[in-house]
């Protein structure tokens, strides 16, 4: 046997060139199977489902473009529409800003403790997001609440954070705020080590100083990573799910859908109320706002770089 | 403080100011001063969870609610460690992330190394191919999976969590990255030593990769470990639930009092993750940054 073992192998290299040949496509090949069943079908299978009145698992009647015509009518949808460009606004650009400013100071060799700052300040973006909801709701509930304690012991009625329509969108920006601001913050820092300290050298040697280091040299120098920041960040925003989902206890964004983003609305057309074409539909319309939101980032984000 | 007085020593700058050492120390104790005001902020949420968890039943009706324990007390856990349904959830999620650990180590690993060390035809243009899908916005196949999922009959089971990720884009491209420096002689020795491909693989090239496979195995498990929509999406009975599932329905069971357990139950299935992250940090930051920078 343990002599038969190397001739047989040596026979079926000789014999059998192609079983040797194809060896490194069966290696690669779990890849595109999973990818073919479970990527690429279902994307073109939704284009034909948003067409059909299909609810449930069972396809129903094909009904043409009907479906993005009933959307495009739902006060529901720009509600959750309007309700995400806040909570865009409300964190994309502060997130960027702070994460921009945090990563320059942890990586300015000035500051003390740099290791222990960029942990703690990391250490948010390794937490569950149905944590951070559940957390976020302790910390702004009315009666067992951080915030609300402190507004009592002031002297303040308490509020009801999240259950008041001015308020709900605004916890969940901070709530945003403090889970995702680090995962931007180490990017940048990556960005900021890849960018050669001859540069800051020679420009101290013209006199730059610090402010004028960071308007002259990283602002321009860290462009395309912020322009990565941005698109993710976008994405994400359009994605956002599991955080409102966990402080306002389900997907239909609490009192009066005051925090009704696009992923909740997708996820409860499509999988509460099972109408599967609605929602294809749907996750076809903010598919093509988020790919034009990018590309408008990146021409605007070019064009700035020349 | 005593770091602040280490002010470089700089050459003369071109204006000098009255008093620049002052300036600059002052600057210095300012930014210092900022940077820990953030950092508490970043911790307080951290803070109230495990002071929420550890605040026995009894103290919950005080107002205001105390900021600080005067008696702190395991109870809560106690309480949760009685509930069959919490240890369930917790056995559930160790065994889902066992299965997609070890898959995606595996198939992410062959396939890593068959891109980096193999020679084939058309290997670039498969290779690109594999990072483009990256960019593919996976929200779209969400609907048509689930539909898919429910004709193969894998609703209510863990193979739609497993199976579409077993080779995934991100860690092959991970995996392929850390192949590419593995010595060419090591495999073209084992090759006339009469090894086959997959022997090759196996015997010498994952003894080698250990630190890749170790850092791929974090990603994997935090993104198991903290996944809610999927399980949320493709389970349906309570005995299946993940830690993540169960906290989210716990919480909103709004006729019970349960906020206590809630946060006893987040402290601990944040505790796996934190110790994770506090002993292998340097890997964390290394993959979140991997896709993002060429």
């Amino acid at each position: 046997m343990v002599t038969a073992a190397p001739a047989s192998t040596a026979a079926a290299r000789s014999k059998k060139p192609w079983l040797r040949n194809s060896y490194p496509y069966l290696f690669i090949s779990p890849f595109y199977l999973t990818f073919v069943l479970f990527g690429l079908v279902p994307i073109i299978f939704s284009i034909v489902v948003s067409t059909f009145d299909w609810r449930g698992v069972r396809p129903g009647d094909f009904i043409g473009l009907q479906n993005y015509i009933t959307l495009f009518k739902e006060p529901n949808f720009y509600k959750a529409l309007s309700n995400t460009v806040y909570i865009w606004l409300g964190t994309v650009p502060v997130m960027i800003l702070l994460a921009l400013v945090f990563a320059v100071l942890l990586n300015s060799k000035f500051v003390r403790w740099r290791s222990l700052f960029r942990t703690v300040y990391f250490l948010p973006v390794v937490t569950s997001l149905i944590i951070t909801g559940l957390i976020f709701g302790m910390l702004f509930s009315t009666s067992y609440g951080l915030v609300n304690n402190f507004l009592v012991r002031l002297g303040f009625a308490p509020i009801q954070w999240l259950s008041d329509p001015r308020f709900m969108k605004l916890i969940l920006v901070i709530a945003i705020l403090w889970r995702w601001t680090g995962n931007d913050m180490v990017i940048m820092l990556a960005g900021l080590q890849s960018i050669p300290p001859e540069m800051y050298e020679a420009a101290r040697v013209d006199g730059a100083n610090e402010v004028q280091n960071f308007w002259y040299i990283t602002i321009p120098l860290m462009l395309p990573v912020i322009l990565f920041d941005l698109i993710i960040s976008t994405i994400g925003t359009f994605n956002l799910f599991e955080e409102p989902y966990a402080l306002f206890g389900g997907p239909d964004g609490g009192v009066r859908g005051s925090a009704l983003v696009t992923g909740l609305y997708l996820y409860s057309n499509a999988f509460v109320n099972a109408r599967f074409g609605f929602g294809s539909s749907i996750a076809w319309v903010l598919a093509v706002i988020i790919f034009s939101l990018s590309m408008l980032q990146l021409k605007l984000g070019s064009r700035k770089a020349q | 403080m005593t770091a602040l007085s280490n002010t470089p020593s700089s050459p003369v700058p071109a204006r000098l100011p009255l008093f620049p050492h002052l300036k600059r120390r002052v600057n210095l104790t300012m930014v210092m001063l900022a940077l820990i005001v953030i950092g508490f902020a970043f911790l307080l949420p951290f803070y109230w969870m495990i002071i929420s968890s550890l605040r026995p039943l009894s103290e919950w009706y005080a107002r205001p609610i105390p900021l600080f324990l005067n008696n702190p007390s395991p109870s809560n856990y106690v309480q949760l460690f009685q509930r069959a349904d919490f240890a369930r959830g917790a056995l559930n999620t160790v065994i889902l992330c066992f299965f997609t650990v070890t898959t995606q180590v595996f198939f992410c690993s062959l396939a890593g190394y068959t891109f980096a060390k193999l020679r084939f035809k058309g290997r670039e243009g498969l290779f690109i191919f594999i990072l483009g899908t990256m960019m593919i916005p996976s929200g779209v196949g969400m609907i048509p999976n689930f539909i898919i999922m429910s004709r193969l009959h894998w609703i209510d089971t863990y193979l739609p969590l497993i199976i579409p990720g077993i080779a995934n884009a991100f860690g092959i491209f991970w995996m392929r990255q850390y192949c590419q420096s593995i010595p060419e002689e090591l495999l073209d020795a084992a090759r006339i030593d009469g090894c086959d491909e997959f022997g090759i693989f196996w015997r010498i090239v994952i003894p080698i990769i250990q630190p890749a496979l170790a850092s791929l195995a974090i990603f994997t498990f935090l993104g198991t470990w903290n996944d809610f929509t999927g399980p949320l999406v493709f389970l349906r009975s309570p005995d299946k639930f993940t830690i993540q599932l169960w906290l989210s329905v716990v919480s909103r069971q709004a006729n019970l009092f349960q906020p206590h357990l809630v946060m006893a139950g987040s402290v601990l299935s944040s505790i796996p993750i934190i110790i994770l992250f506090a002993s292998l940090q340097r890997y964390f930051m290394a993959g979140l940054t991997a896709g993002s920078l060429k």
